[in-house]
């Protein structure tokens, strides 16, 4: 039985990524590129100041990336690696990086879709060697401990009011 | 299990309600949204049928601000409890961290709820992986209506990992707060300690 998988990425890898991400965005003339976990979790986006709730966009993009590899099952097709949605204003491209990560590009009518193809290929290339790399066992160590444990804690009694306050 | 992003200095927790339909899934997620202090939270996205019965998810994030250094989340997520969505609860399941257990406690719910809470566990075995660092908390909802089962006795049936268990109202609010803090506490000492 295997291990539940965490991500843990570190300060290097993230370099990297966001170094790879911000190439993608200017080729391609995206508004923006995200990384995002496959449970629905944002894990960056460029450019970072970009104005959009990736909390929700990396849920919605995820559960329906995750529901398209369903359909593949159900029409016996080894797996659908590329979602495309066409708008009027401009469309969404989420594809898989790995077993737990996506990335997804917003762009304009202005941006050919083959282009989008071809470069995020070959940033794929360069990304799921990283996150082999990226385990759920290191650098976390030393965060994530009794310490972190009891402040978060404290936090959660300060955040959430007690029942009597709630009425 | 969570999501930590070390550059950014962030990390994301994943917790999932589970229960059978019009169990009180989406009630406590509504209580959560409208109660909680807005800084902390962001939009609640809900993928609903026209009846407004869950489709897909209901997914709230919130935010515990920032703790030893690290901006720690919550994503709280909902699955369709009607029992022909299982494909749906499968994939929300995907990643989670902890769960909230939701039983209908009116006994007129109780094959509902069995059968709920042996999918669930079908569905966390069908991932394959260790399932000993896992939060679960077991809410009992509609503690304020008749006919209902005792504590004791949905423990029996719904708790066979001696999970906490804590009775709600998710209607008024009642236990929903104390239920949503259990379980962040739980996954949190989990994750520390794994």
């Amino acid at each position: 039985m295997a291990r539940r998988k965490g991500l843990v990425i570190s300060d290097e890898q993230m370099k990297v990524i966001d170094g790879v991400l911000s190439k993608l965005q200017h080729v391609t003339g995206s508004h923006f590129v995200a990384l995002i976990s496959t449970s629905g979790q944002p894990i960056t986006v460029s450019p970072p100041d970009v104005q959009s709730d990736t909390l929700s966009l990396a849920a919605l993009a995820a559960g329906s990336f995750a529901a398209t590899r369903q359909l593949a099952e159900v029409l016996k097709e080894r797996e659908f690696t590329l979602l495309f949605h066409e708008g009027k204003e401009s469309n969404l491209h989420v594809i898989q990086v790995t077993d737990q990560i996506l990335m997804l590009l917003t762009f304009g009518h202005d941006t050919q879709v083959g282009l989008v193809r071809l470069y995020t290929t070959r940033a794929l290339e360069v990304l799921k060697p990283i996150f082999e790399y990226a385990d759920d066992s290191e650098g976390d160590e030393k965060l994530i401990d009794q310490d972190y444990s009891l402040q978060a804690a404290t936090a959660l009694d300060d955040l959430f009011p007690e029942q009597g306050a709630q009425r | 299990m969570a999501l930590i992003n070390l550059a950014a200095r962030e990390i994301n927790y994943k917790i999932v309600y589970y229960g059978c339909g019009l169990c009180g899934n989406t009630t406590n997620i509504q209580y959560i949204h409208r109660r909680v202090n807005p800084a902390a939270r962001g939009r609640l996205v809900s993928i609903a049928t026209e009846e407004e019965r869950t489709l897909y998810f209901d997914f709230l994030p919130l935010s515990l601000g920032t703790v030893k250094g690290l901006r720690t989340r919550f994503h709280l997520y909902t699955v369709p409890g009607q029992s022909f969505y299982n494909a749906s609860r499968k994939l929300v399941l995907q990643g989670v961290d902890g769960i909230v257990f939701v039983a209908d406690s009116q006994i007129s719910r109780l094959d509902e709820n069995v059968d709920s809470y042996l999918n669930l566990w079908d569905n966390l075995r069908a991932q394959n992986e260790d399932l000993s660092n896992l939060g679960m908390v077991l809410q009992m909802n509609k503690r304020d209506l008749g006919n209902i089962f005792s504590v004791s006795d949905l423990t029996e049936l719904l708790n066979h990992t001696g999970s906490p268990v804590l009775e709600a109202c998710a209607l008024t609010g009642v236990g929903v707060f104390e239920t949503l803090k259990t379980v962040c506490k739980q996954v949190i000492a989990k994750s520390s300690r794994s």
